[in-house]
């Protein structure tokens, strides 16, 4: 297939990608692409890059990811009266995916008019993406044991590329990842806006009929409490017998 | 708050730090290191602003607004949950001896002992392997244990395991508590409540907010007891389907 310049080959081989693929929509003949054999009428894709390599992940830039997605780490984040929530701690982003077993990250090189096909920017499409040259468009992390279970937190894509299969990409390499280890309880939580997206992705109600229970118990005057973005928790008292 | 990789990470993880030195190797434009450099001078300008945002999020805060914040300031917030191991009941029997129950985290738990507890519950069997690695990478594991000392004699090593917890976690946003189990001949005795609010307490001193779990429909009620809310604002919990 097309050679692109600087080494990087488009793989014809659809069933195994290595770990970094890049995949190539030369806008007018659209390859077919392993994760929709649908022809959905959909705009194409700008080149992306997709690593599942942590040291590629710069904190900043995946805060600034978070507000430009308007997503928080919390649950119940607080929110400006402008509909924005709090932006993410940096340090505690740091930590958060220093601990998760899968960190999946999309980049991409943006054109500043997103027309995308455009005769003039052809030569975008030749140059390949890398992390480094491109911009963090999307992401995904898992948390996992690494044996029975996992949860699936915070995947986001910009909106001016949704609806372009990249968050589904993103979650089936998560999940790819997960399963190779062995891990097939793999739990997400969403709220109703993203249950569309994930029970189009191959998620639906537990088998066991589980329900999803979270803390929230809140204190009063007597208690201590720990924020937790707009809910203040009660923390258990110490009772030693 | 630097964050330094812990010592149990998962994989053979690079520390993020380190994409923030030695980027002269690149063959790639510079404007990679202008983009290095300026996010470590964004870096420390987001601490300054941490305080900012704080005292704009108090100010937020609209419901419950009686509440008192006290922030623990507790100073061993940078490693895992301290190890604890303390005696949560004792009690004497009718025949004399005396029966302590044991709590402990972080703790080695054998899993021959862990998959009969299960078999006790009823639950399902599961590769020991699994179970093993499941508990290794776990944020913490709760467990207890009944000691028995019969009267006027030495500690005699009876140590059984009667009841577990476990909670996977990312350490700093997300934490899931899974598979909490109590022996039945100890159930009722607010053991399991013990468990759960021990692991709460040490989520929650780590300033880990969003705890969930799963629960079975016959336990509800009691985690509902503890404080935990089902669906709650519409979140739901959505589980992988394999397709073949």
């Amino acid at each position: 297939m097309a050679v692109v310049g600087g080494g990087y080959h488009f793989s014809s081989k659809l069933q195994t990608l290595p770990p970094a693929v890049q995949i190539l929509n030369a806008g007018r003949s659209s390859i077919n692409h392993h994760h929709g054999h649908r022809r959905r009428r959909r705009p194409p894709t700008p080149p992306i890059f997709i690593s599942t390599n942590l040291s590629h992940v710069n904190p900043v830039q995946l805060r600034d990811l978070y507000s430009s997605c308007n997503h928080s780490c919390h649950r119940f984040p607080n929110v400006f009266p402008d509909g924005r929530v709090e932006p993410v701690d940096v340090a505690k982003l740091r930590i958060a995916i220093s601990h998760s077993s899968v960190v999946v990250s999309v980049f991409a090189s943006l054109p500043e008019n997103l027309d995308g096909g455009g005769g003039g920017d052809w030569y975008r499409k030749m140059i390949p993406v890398t992390p480094f040259s491109g911009q963090l468009v999307g992401f995904g992390r898992a948390v996992s044991d690494d044996g029975l279970t996992a949860s699936i937190y915070d995947v986001m894509v910009i909106p001016s590329l949704r609806g372009r299969g990249i968050g589904r990409m993103i979650l089936q390499r998560i999940i790819r990842l997960l399963t190779n280890k062995g891990v097939y309880d793999i739990a997400a939580l969403c709220s109703d806006e993203e249950m569309e997206f994930f029970k189009a992705c191959g998620f639906g109600d537990d088998i066991l009929g589980s329900t999803t229970m979270m803390y929230s118990r809140s204190g009063n005057d007597d208690d201590m409490v720990k924020s937790a973005g707009r809910k203040l928790l009660m923390v258990p008292p110490l009772r030693k017998s | 708050m630097q964050s330094s990789s812990s010592s149990s990470s998962l994989c053979a993880i690079v520390p993020v730090d380190c994409i923030f030195n030695g980027s002269n190797q690149l063959a790639y434009p510079c404007s990679f290191n202008l983009g290095l450099l300026k996010g470590s001078r964004n870096l420390k300008v987001s601490r300054l602003k941490a305080g900012f945002w704080e005292s704009i999020r108090s100010g937020l805060i609209k419901n419950n607004s009686t509440q008192v914040i006290e922030p623990l300031s507790n100073p061993q917030e940078e490693e895992e949950p301290l190890p604890e191991e303390f005696v949560l009941v004792e009690k004497t029997l009718p025949d004399g001896t005396i029966e302590q129950i044991i709590f402990s985290s972080g703790g080695d738990v054998d899993v021959y002992d862990l998959q009969a507890l299960c078999d006790k519950v009823g639950w399902p069997r599961r590769p020991l392997s699994k179970l093993a690695a499941a508990l290794r990478n776990s944020y913490m594991v709760a467990t207890l244990h009944s000691v028995k000392k019969s009267a006027g004699e030495e500690a005699n090593n009876n140590k059984k395991l009667i009841g577990m917890a476990r909670a996977t976690s990312d350490h700093a946003f997300n934490a899931t508590i899974w598979d909490v189990l109590v022996d039945p001949s100890y159930q009722g005795q607010g053991l399991g409540k013990a468990l759960i609010e021990k692991i709460i307490r040490a989520l929650l001193q780590r300033d880990i907010g969003n705890i969930t779990l799963f629960a079975d429909s016959k336990v509800v009620e009691f985690y509902r007891n503890l404080g935990f809310q089902p669906d709650p604002e519409g979140i739901k919990g959505m589980f992988w389907y394999p397709r073949f």
